[in-house]
């Protein structure tokens, strides 16, 4: 079952992808890419590599993670009730189906579609630091949304009220259920990653609007759409959603703040000569 | 001059009598200490500070805040559901309620070892016969950890007619139940709300069986034909609750619901066959047979008999040890103490407390055969048969205290009541194979089983592998049963879902009772809790009949006692309403002056707001 959802989120993505970068980044861009790519790859590599700690870090503290939040036992689930009340429940008054198609679609595929675009047209510039500043942003996101998970229990909506607020996803897509309890367990849902990952996209996109103006805007009503779908489909309250927001803002700030500020070629070329001596050479 | 002096020394003194007598409420002290020094010293005479401080030293009583702590949907959706319902009549009835998720293990936890809520709302395993009632409500057990008495409930009444149902057999003892189940009526020490109807989804084309046992317990697994080639390699169950990859301990209390899948790993002496429609007899399974020998044994006071109990030749335990009578007499002597004597106190077993203690002694008199002396009646000392047998050999070592270095750890938690018994080495049908922490849990067919000797009519492990997948949704649960990827639901399935399940000429919907039931358990030893009155009062805020519909969709019986249909006397059986504590209202809807006149009969007292005030 996990696989057969596997495969279909991959082929979906892939040619969502594909279509985009013909659409945004065009020939020229793709041209120069083919001649530098070697050293596009060797600036945003350090980045990269913490990324990846950090999201292997996440599977396996994810293991934990519960447990951990279980000795603290800091239960919020109520507080966050009593502040917002039942908006949840008036936004699912206004379903139809092809509304929860659509955000049901958005919540995997444009979810993920929209996470990993941003590294391939970015990864098309010759400027390495939107890419830089991107993939700093998601290891801040990753980073910050773990420690907020270890500390705070807290239970969606579709887990308060399962008889007003349809669990949409998994009732209409049952398979999906497979893909999201890999990745996400039921009492970290404060802050949402899902919004605040999209609206990470979004604010860089904002940033990049010159180079990219089209890729601004779907970006923009993407992460929106992202961030309504959680809360449409029962899975965050409205507060997990502003969490969300926060979380991604203050990641891209930092971001912006850290990237650029340390070196590592700088480093290796002060430290290890002739290592930068064999670097020179090859180029 | 005189009089200025007289009155500064009152003050002082009322100032360290009220700061002395009363170390909880905050802002009252300061209040009067601030009115006793303000006033006080413009007051002239004595007598008017003396009326004065009968006047402040009155402490007011706070409105009523209670917290129902309940699981999330993902765990059980209708416990959630209930305890929304729940919180909304008691706040119709002026009582501020918040409700408080916590996931299967560690609501439980709260419950059950912790004794940490005010009121909780879940489901409670019962039992098919009623003496599940003595361990769940006998006062002595009202500070052990485990499902003896979690309530805190203590009653010397209720402890005589629990302890006199146990020493009666036949129509006396359904006499002494009738006696007990009527006093509890009374005192709602848990409000019993409905007994839920069990559905679960099966393939009838790969095997065929399932109407012979009931899928809760072992023998549903056991005995099964298989009906193509390739379906006796593997029956594959779908589960809808992830701690059984977690954990195997069968005296866990916080990881097993009934602990049906401990049951196939640990075989005990009797089993109690029930069918799909929930008859049930105690059979022999690791004792060959039992005989009473009736108290003329001279070593036996006249309220003991004994028992003779004779094992099956040549058992094994999945790690190939002999299973003798002496870790039979040890499974018991454990299940008492887990800490074998090692303790300061004696640390029980959190789970079939009740059962153990019908036994006075065990002895083993030779390699096979047992000797026990019961302090009950046959009826309820035939079902401490059912524990499950441990191997001395692995558990003697579990009777350690448990210990994290720096931290001091709760007395009497032994490894054993903590151990996730990974792997678990058992004598049952099936061992251990494989698992994944929330994806699944295979057991292997245990070849050695003496139920596949031909001598043994009893049914057998017929596959090679069980494996029970993990799967926490019924409408995925559903589709893997249609997408023939599972064979059963071992869960049942979510009340929601029924309605919209086609069955086909393969998949079929088992319906069978269940000796299980929804509850709302107080919290005795908290006020105003221990208060029967105030129990009485909050029973009757519940519609049971209205939720068995709303939240049940129909899939549950409205119970006003909690034992299984064989056992409800005539006048507690249900009649369209509660026959004792009817429900204060219509269609779920609190009558909010009828409620309120209730708790003002039971000597409670609402304030100008309408919110309940109580001492507590």
């Amino acid at each position: 079952m996990l696989v057969r959802v596997l495969l279909q989120l991959t082929v979906v993505v892939t040619l969502m992808i594909l279509i985009s970068t013909a659409l945004f980044v065009g020939r020229y861009r793709l041209r120069d890419t083919r001649v530098e790519w070697r050293s596009r790859i060797r600036a945003a590599a350090p980045i990269t590599i913490a990324l990846a700690v950090v999201l292997l870090f996440n599977s396996v503290a994810r293991q934990i993670v519960p447990d951990l939040s279980w000795m603290i036992d800091w239960n919020f689930t109520e507080p966050i009730y009593d502040i917002e009340g039942e908006f949840i429940l008036w936004l699912q008054s206004q379903a139809t189906p092809a509304v929860t198609a659509y955000f049901s679609f958005i919540y995997i595929y444009g979810y993920v579609f929209l996470l990993i675009f941003p590294v391939v047209a970015y990864f098309a510039l010759s400027n390495t630091r939107p890419l830089r500043e991107l993939l700093t942003a998601y290891t801040l996101n990753y980073a910050l949304g773990l420690l907020l998970y270890t500390f705070v229990i807290a239970y969606g909506p579709r887990n308060m009220m399962p008889d007003l607020v349809e669990a949409l996803l998994y009732d209409t897509y049952p398979q999906y259920q497979h893909l999201t309890r890999q990745v996400n367990r039921n009492t970290n849902v404060f802050p949402s990653l899902h919004t605040s990952l999209a609206a990470t996209v979004s604010f860089l996109a904002y940033r990049t609007r010159e180079i990219y103006p089209t890729w601004n805007l779907l970006a923009a009503g993407l992460g929106v759409s992202v961030a309504i779908s959680t809360m449409y489909l029962g899975i965050h309250w409205v507060i997990d959603v502003l969490a969300g927001i926060v979380l991604a803002y203050i990641s891209v700030e930092l971001a912006g703040v850290l990237v650029g500020r340390w070196s590592l070629s700088e480093w290796l070329d002060g430290h290890v000569p002739s290592l930068g001596a064999f670097r020179d050479s090859n180029e | 001059m005189s009089d200025s002096v007289a009155g500064r020394t009152t003050t002082e003194a009322a100032e360290r009598e009220a700061s002395g007598d009363d170390g909880g409420g905050g802002n009252g002290i300061s209040r009067r200490a601030a009115l006793a020094s303000t006033v006080g010293l413009t007051t002239a005479t004595s007598g008017c500070v003396r009326q004065l401080r009968s006047i402040v030293n009155r402490d007011d009583i706070d409105p009523l805040s209670l917290t129902i702590t309940t699981l999330p949907a993902d765990g059980d959706r209708e416990s959630i559901r209930l305890a929304r319902e729940i919180a909304a009549a008691l706040e119709a009835a002026g009582i501020d309620t918040s409700i408080e998720m916590r996931s299967n293990e560690e609501f439980l936890r709260s419950v059950l070892i912790n004794h940490d809520y005010d009121v909780y709302v879940g489901q409670h395993p019962g039992g098919t016969d009623p003496d599940f009632l003595y361990e769940a409500l006998h006062s002595l057990y009202a500070d052990e950890r485990g499902w003896q008495n979690p309530f805190g409930f203590t009653n010397l009444l209720v402890d005589d007619l629990l302890e006199s149902q146990r020493d009666v057999d036949g129509e006396q003892r359904r006499e002494a139940v009738t006696s007990l189940l009527e006093a509890l009526t009374v005192e709602q020490p848990f409000v019993p709300i409905c007994t839920p109807i069990e559905h679960r989804l099966v393939r009838d084309d790969r095997f065929d069986g399932w109407d012979d046992g009931h899928l809760a317990t072992r023998t549903g697994y056991l005995g099964l034909e298989p009906q193509t080639d390739g379906s006796g390699e593997q029956l594959r169950a779908v589960h809808m609750d992830a701690r059984p990859s977690q954990n195997l301990n069968p005296i866990n209390a916080e990881y097993r619901d009934r602990g049906t899948i401990a049951d196939l790993l640990y075989d005990s002496l009797a089993t109690d066959v029930v069918d799909i429609d929930g008859a049930h007899e105690l059979e022999p399974w690791l004792a060959e047979d039992w005989v009473w020998d009736e108290g003329d044994d001279e070593a036996e006071t006249e309220d003991q008999s004994s028992l003779t109990v004779e094992l099956r030749p040549d058992c094994r335990f999945h790690d190939g040890e002999p299973l003798t009578a002496d870790d039979v007499a040890f499974t018991y002597r454990f299940l008492a103490d887990t800490a074998l004597g090692g303790s300061a106190t004696p640390a029980p077993a959190p789970r079939y407390r009740g059962q153990v203690a019908a036994i006075d002694d065990v002895e083993a008199t030779d390699d096979r055969t047992l000797e026990f002396t019961v302090a009950t009646g046959e009826e309820v000392a035939a079902r401490a048969l059912t524990v499950p047998i441990l191997p001395e050999h692995v558990w003697t070592e579990r009777a350690a205290a448990a210990s994290v270095p720096g931290y001091r750890v709760a007395q009497g938690t032994t490894d054993a009541v903590v151990t996730d018994n990974v792997p678990p080495i058992g004598s049952g049908p099936f061992q251990f194979g494989d698992r994944t922490e929330r994806e699944h849990v295979t057991l292997e067919r245990f070849e050695d089983h003496f139920t596949s000797r031909d001598d043994v009519d009893l049914p057998e492990a017929t596959v090679e592998e069980l494996r029970v997948q993990i799967d926490p949704r019924s409408t995925s649960a559903i589709q893997l049963i249609e997408d023939d990827s599972a064979d059963l639901t071992s869960s049942t399935l979510e009340n929601y879902v029924i309605a919209d399940i086609e069955e086909t000429e393969d998949v079929r919907l088992l319906e069978s009772p269940s000796w299980t039931f929804y509850h709302l358990g107080f919290n005795a030893r908290k006020a105003p809790f221990g208060n029967p009155r105030f129990r009485q009062c909050v029973a009757q805020l519940i519609d049971k009949s209205w939720v068995v519909d709303e939240v049940f969709h129909g899939h549950a019986d409205p119970i006003a006692t909690p034992v299984a249909g064989e056992w409800v006397p005539e006048e507690l059986a249900w009649d369209g309403a509660d026959p004792e504590l009817p429900f204060l209202g219509s269609d779920g809807d609190v009558d909010v002056d009828a409620a309120r006149t209730a708790f003002e009969a039971a000597g409670f007292r609402y304030d100008g707001d309408g919110n309940l005030r109580v001492r507590h």
